[in-house]
């Protein structure tokens, strides 16, 4: 049977971010932009909602004179992840 | 990259592809802490035996608490100039392997003022141990031998006696270090090309 594909995760610029943020521990936003290639403004939307659903979290703080926001992957966020992974596999018949 | 939806397939290709490009940036070899603690070791050691050496004041000892001093203040400016952008678990890792060799490194050179114990081996076999395991973490040999080969040369100051067991100190921390080091940067650099 298929598994429910969670929609939040179902687009592919949080599906980028959530998988960067996945393979690291913490990451800035200069760092998605360059592992995605998207614009400023559309990071900025998909990470507010990833961070409402409480998957990601957002700490604002400084790098010398300078902003540095950094974000990291919640708990909540890697379970929404695997599950997400799991659901693939069953539509894509991948023994799990 | 954009806000569109996804077929189930493209999902997984971009999960894979977006791991794999992560994985492979942090692959970047940076020598930069290898070379600051390493040329700062040296340097310290050759002040130390020329001053012990000429002078034989046992107060010029305190002189290798420069090297703290220096290491801590290189990576505090090399840090400021890195502007890295992530972090990753084996960041943290390795962060927590140097917190716990740096902390027993100091106290064991705290020790020696008040008990009389072989401070160099036991410097030696530290940041040997913890080199190995650095380059064990990060899977780099030239790391893992460097490492093993400072945890064995812990041996030569009970071989060579004197003053000059603190130039062989500096020696092996410049092949320990130093060299590793700037293997790791060559590496790192080789990759941006």
């Amino acid at each position: 049977m298929f598994k429910y594909l969670n929609p939040l995760l179902h687009s592919e610029l949080r599906l980028g971010i959530m998988s960067i943020l996945i393979s690291v521990e913490e990451a800035d936003f200069v760092f998605i932009r360059e592992r995605t290639g998207a614009t400023a403004g559309n990071i900025s939307v998909q990470i507010e909602k990833l961070s409402e659903a409480g998957y990601i979290e957002v700490e604002k703080g400084f790098a010398g004179k300078r902003t540095r926001t950094v974000y990291r992957i919640t708990e909540k966020g890697v379970g929404a992840f695997e599950e997400y992974v799991d659901a693939l596999k069953s539509y894509l018949n991948i023994n799990q | 990259m954009e806000e569109k939806m996804l077929n189930e397939k493209e999902s997984l290709e971009l999960i894979s592809q977006m791991i794999l490009n992560t994985r492979k940036k942090m692959e970047e070899g940076n020598g930069m802490p290898f070379l600051i603690w390493g040329y700062a070791t040296f340097i310290v050691s050759l002040v130390v035996y020329y001053l012990l050496s000429t002078t034989g004041d046992y107060h010029y000892n305190l002189i290798w608490f420069a090297i703290p001093v220096l290491g801590s203040g290189g990576m505090y400016f090399s840090k400021r100039k890195e502007k890295k952008h992530s972090k990753t678990y084996i960041d943290r890792i390795i962060v927590n392997i140097w917190t716990v060799i740096g902390i027993a490194g100091l106290l064991v050179s705290c020790a020696a003022f008040f008990v009389r114990i072989p401070v160099l081996p036991i410097e030696m076999l530290l940041m040997g141990i913890g080199t190995a395991l650095t380059g064990l973490v990060i899977r780099f040999k030239p790391v893992i031998i460097s490492g093993f080969v400072g945890m064995i040369s812990c041996a030569l100051p009970f071989i060579i006696k004197g003053y000059e067991q603190i130039i062989v100190f500096g020696i092996v921390f410049l092949i320990m270090m130093v060299i590793p080091g700037h293997i790791l940067n060559y590496k790192g650099r080789k990759k941006h090309v």
